[in-house]
């Protein structure tokens, strides 16, 4: 008798998340061919010649000019080269970049894995820092802790990304006084990489300055919505009850009202990832770092409009991918948005 | 959440810790380590245009020629020696003996091949299209390689293109398509490139059987840095151990270094102004929205007295470079270099400036600025600079005072590198612009910036112009020039030329930047410039620094590397110690104060 009142209210409920999803999907999609469009037609407004930009300070005849722009079908009609791009796109086709001359997607392969380490670990570690240091700060709102938390995590937020990367380099890349130069200066691993354990370890050892960089300038965010939203949770009733229980503060604090503040961090940590993808354009110009971030700034520098096309593709998608996968998830861990 | 830190703290510690210290020396191999700001576009020498590539080119493939270390002028390279016939029309190489360097012998044929590629494969011209424009037919007859051209061509020992491994290259379907990437690489320079990580480095092994001998490096690697700041600071570290290009602050930051070596010497460039003198087309329409009144040589020639060359020498070079009495072409090439002398020479002189403008007409107003004699428009000109470029932005301050002084306002705009391409080279929207060429050892292309062909159609297609110039003058000594095949006399028609771009001011040379490197003399033992007295390293012509480098016993250098690595290792010990003890001392305190 129960089970089937029971099954009589799930029912409903799981074709909602169904049909929810299905829309947000729909929804996604359509953001996605928007995009595909906008791309073609945002890079083709930038100003400047791709062709007489691709020589970088050398004097190239007009005959050669025109040989390059036949060769990358400039030379054709904008509608026509329109076309060419959408149909390229639809069959995951990214184009061949005109710079390295070599297919944008394999130009993705190439960095995406150090991208996704890199951006990927300071994700992990904000969002750690982050989510615990509000949590602890947002307990005791006004605190020393809180304070001085919160005064940091602000400062750092608001330095430019690429001031703090830079000094970062600067003091412990070069060495200043008696802090002696330890880290390396550029780049994801030596030239003479070592082989096995070791090659991993030099891996690790040339990310430190980047990964440090960006986790000081994003986790900030993360922070200030664990505490506000650990501040909502302990006004509450549930709390006091669980107070009340005699339980220790410290684990009325973790199994309560954490897990309950957690929630609007959701949202956060999805885009992030999202933006994850895209790896982090200043940081990796500042070090050197071969990801897809430097990959879309050397891009734009030349301008690359295939290879410009094909990195800011995959960011936007992934970036709305990510905040599809946020609706659904927060959909289904929040019964409020559920009945909403 | 602590334990979870805890455990990332660990891992940070084994990633920081050992590392450093196995990433220490590559063994007892001798490595020398360029920094460079550009990265390798592609390792496809018919395809590659970018000025690092070809640096890069230099030292894989042979050449026809070299520039010779101490004069600059062509030397043997690939080909032993040559003879061109009386009409100056054909051209016979004879091919040195030697070998590829996968054991192969090289002939004339190889040559042939190569440019017979250029020639009839459009997807082959990218790189150095124009270079073949001129050739009529080649043929190679053992080693001996005939080229017929269309025209005489003075230019034709500085030909540059590499020769490429016809037994490897000929098999590749679609040279438009190939990257290149196939390693290690069949050439016959000096170095054998073994690898190469996009936006990263190349690696290049000494050629072992290199026909002048192998190089005394047993290995050189290119390293890409896309922050300037950083490759500076691997510079101080010992991250690499030579770089080029510099400009004069981040030379100047190199002082006091006892490691590193200020290597400060003339440069291949000239900076100048290009003047807005009436933009045509090819087909000799007006186009752009060029001030008229820069169309007058006297309003261009009074702005040319009212610099002070000295003074932004000083001020916006720190010292670090020549100022100009010539042209486009710098003091090191001695042999085409053309200063002026007597009345014609510009001097830095405001009142004759002003004097300049009040006898064409040009009177002041009230405020101060000069109109147009027929009161039209007031003397008003666009300064158009490169965003992000102190030195340019230092500059305009400059040329706006003066220009002040002499009735004239200018304004900055700051574009960026293709905006200012594009009004400098297509549309014409600029009334003064920054400019500035290197200049190769045979000035014959920078020259070539100056012709009238090189104006873009109407429909804005070509370019690769300066101050959109055309001027029969000018274009018939390009012409002679071109013809000339006795160096001397060549040499007396290309001073001709500077000379008419010096008096009619289509372009205002400012100065002659230095050269400025900076190397580790810790690493590097020996290094000959080129030219040999006193001339370039990096940003030098040929491989003749590259080939000539030494360096310093490898011993010392790996227990350096070691050491940092230890230092490494325990700096980062101590600071998730600290962290780790912080956690602890935190917990317990918490377990404390639910105690009480």
């Amino acid at each position: 008798m129960t089970s089937a009142v029971d099954e009589l209210e799930e029912a409903p409920a799981r074709r909602g998340l169904l049909r929810y999803a299905a829309t947000k999907a729909g929804g996604a999609l359509l953001s996605i061919a928007m995009v595909i469009v906008a791309t073609f037609f945002l890079f083709r407004l930038l100003p400047g010649d791709p062709v007489r930009a691709l020589a970088q300070g050398r004097n190239m005849t007009p005959e050669q000019l025109d040989l390059e722009r036949a060769r990358l079908g400039l030379d054709k009609p904008v509608p026509e080269q329109f076309l060419h791009f959408v149909s390229q796109t639809l069959r995951l086709d990214l184009g061949v970049s005109y710079e390295y001359k070599r297919p944008v997607l394999d130009l993705i392969g190439e960095r995406i894995g150090s991208t996704l380490l890199l951006t990927g670990t300071a994700l992990v570690l904000a969002v750690s820092l982050g989510l615990w240091q509000g949590a602890r700060a947002g307990w005791k709102p006004g605190s020393r802790f809180d304070k001085v938390s919160t005064a940091i995590s602000l400062v750092l937020w608001s330095v430019p990304t690429f001031w703090l990367g830079l000094l970062l380099l600067m003091v412990f890349a070069a060495g200043i006084g008696p802090i002696p130069g330890i880290f390396p200066t550029r780049g994801s691993s030596s030239v003479d990489k070592p082989g096995g354990f070791a090659g991993v370890l030099d891996v690790g050892q040339h990310m430190v300055l980047p990964c440090l960089t960006l986790v000081a300038v994003v986790y900030a965010q993360y922070l200030l919505v664990m505490r506000s939203s650990v501040i909502d949770e302990v006004g509450q009733d549930y709390i006091t009850t669980a107070r009340a229980k005699g339980l220790r503060d410290d684990d009325v604090r973790r199994k309560h009202a954490v897990p309950n503040a957690l929630l609007p961090t959701v949202t956060l940590v999805f885009l992030r990832i999202g933006f994850v993808v895209g790896g982090a354009v200043t940081v990796e110009a500042i070090f050197s770092w071969p990801g897809l971030g430097q990959l879309f700034y050397e891009a734009i520098r030349v301008p690359d409009f295939t290879l410009m096309q094909g990195t800011f593709l995959l960011i936007t998608v992934s970036v709305i991918v990510m905040n599809t996968l946020a609706d659904v998830v927060y959909h289904v861990l929040d019964p409020r948005v559920r009945s909403a | 959440m602590r334990k979870w830190l805890a455990v990332l703290a660990a891992l940070c510690l084994l990633a920081v810790g050992p590392g450093t210290a196995v990433a220490a020396g590559p063994g007892n191999k001798k490595v020398i380590k360029i920094g460079v700001t550009q990265s390798v576009d592609s390792m496809n020498p018919f395809l590659a245009v970018r000025l690092v590539t070809g640096q890069i080119q230099r030292l894989i493939y042979g050449f026809l020629t070299v520039p010779d270390s101490k004069t600059l002028q062509p030397s043997p390279d690939l080909a032993e020696s040559w003879t061109t016939s009386p009409d100056g029309l054909t051209w016979t190489f004879k091919i040195r003996q030697a070998k590829w360097s996968d054991g192969q012998p090289i002939t004339a044929d190889d040559a042939a091949w190569t440019f017979g590629k250029m020639m009839t494969d459009d997807g082959a011209k990218t790189g150095n299209g124009p270079a073949v424009e001129n050739f009529r037919s080649v043929s190679a007859n053992g080693q001996e390689l005939t080229i017929k051209l269309k025209a005489p061509q003075a230019s034709m020992l500085d030909n540059p293109v590499p020769i490429m491994p016809k037994h490897v290259w000929e098999k590749i379907k679609d040279i438009s398509k190939y990257d290149g990437e196939t390693y290690p690489t069949v050439g016959s320079g000096p170095y054998v490139a073994v690898e190469h990580k996009k936006d990263q480095f190349v690696r290049l092994e000494a050629n072992p059987d290199y026909w002048r001998g192998r190089p005394k490096v047993d290995e050189l690697q290119i390293i890409f840095y896309d922050n300037p700041a950083a490759s500076i600071v691997g510079l101080k570290k010992g991250d690499i151990d030579l770089i080029g290009r510099l400009n004069p602050p981040d030379f100047e930051s190199l002082k006091g270094d006892g490691n590193i070596v200020q290597w400060n010497t003339q440069g291949r460039r000239a900076a100048y102004l290009q003047i807005n003198h009436g933009a045509t087309t090819s087909d000799n329409k007006p186009i752009g929205g060029g001030h008229p009144a820069l169309k007058d040589p006297r309003v261009r020639t009074a702005l040319h007295y009212a610099i002070d060359k000295q003074k932004l020498v000083d001020e916006v070079q720190g010292g670090l470079a020549k100022p100009a009495d010539g042209s486009i072409i710098p003091p090191l090439y001695k042999d085409f270099f053309w200063a002026a002398t007597g009345a014609e020479k510009v001097t830095f002189d405001l009142a004759k400036a002003n004097k300049i403008l009040d006898d064409a007409g040009y009177k002041k107003g009230p405020d101060g600025v000069r109109t147009m004699p027929d009161g039209s428009r007031k003397l008003q000109f666009r300064f158009s600079i490169h965003t992000g470029t102190p030195i340019e932005d230092k500059l305009a301050e400059y040329l706006t005072g003066w220009f002040k002084e002499i009735g004239v306002t200018l304004t900055t705009k700051r574009l960026d590198s293709s905006k200012f391409t594009e009004e400098t080279g297509t549309t014409a929207l600029f009334d003064i612009a920054i400019s500035g060429w290197s200049v190769n050892p045979d000035p014959e292309e920078v020259l070539a910036t100056h012709l009238c062909s090189r104006r873009p159609t109407a429909t804005g297609e070509g370019g690769g112009t300066e101050s959109f110039y055309c001027d029969p003058t000018y274009e018939s000594l390009y012409l002679q020039q071109q013809k000339e095949l006795d160096r001397t006399k060549r040499a007396g028609i290309i001073k001709k030329m500077q000379e008419r771009l010096y008096v009619d001011a289509p372009v205002i040379a400012l100065y002659y930047p230095n050269d400025l490197e900076g190397y580790r003399k810790d690493r590097i033992a020996g290094i000959t410039p080129i030219p040999e007295d006193k001339g370039l390293l990096y940003g030098g012509s040929g491989y003749w620094p590259f080939y000539t480098l030494e360096a310093v016993s490898t011993d010392a250098k790996a227990s350096g590397g070691s050491n940092g690595g230890l230092i490494a290792g325990v700096a980062a010990g101590v600071v998730v110690l600290a962290i780790g003890g912080l956690f602890l001392a935190r917990r317990r305190r918490g377990v404390a104060d639910e105690r009480e």
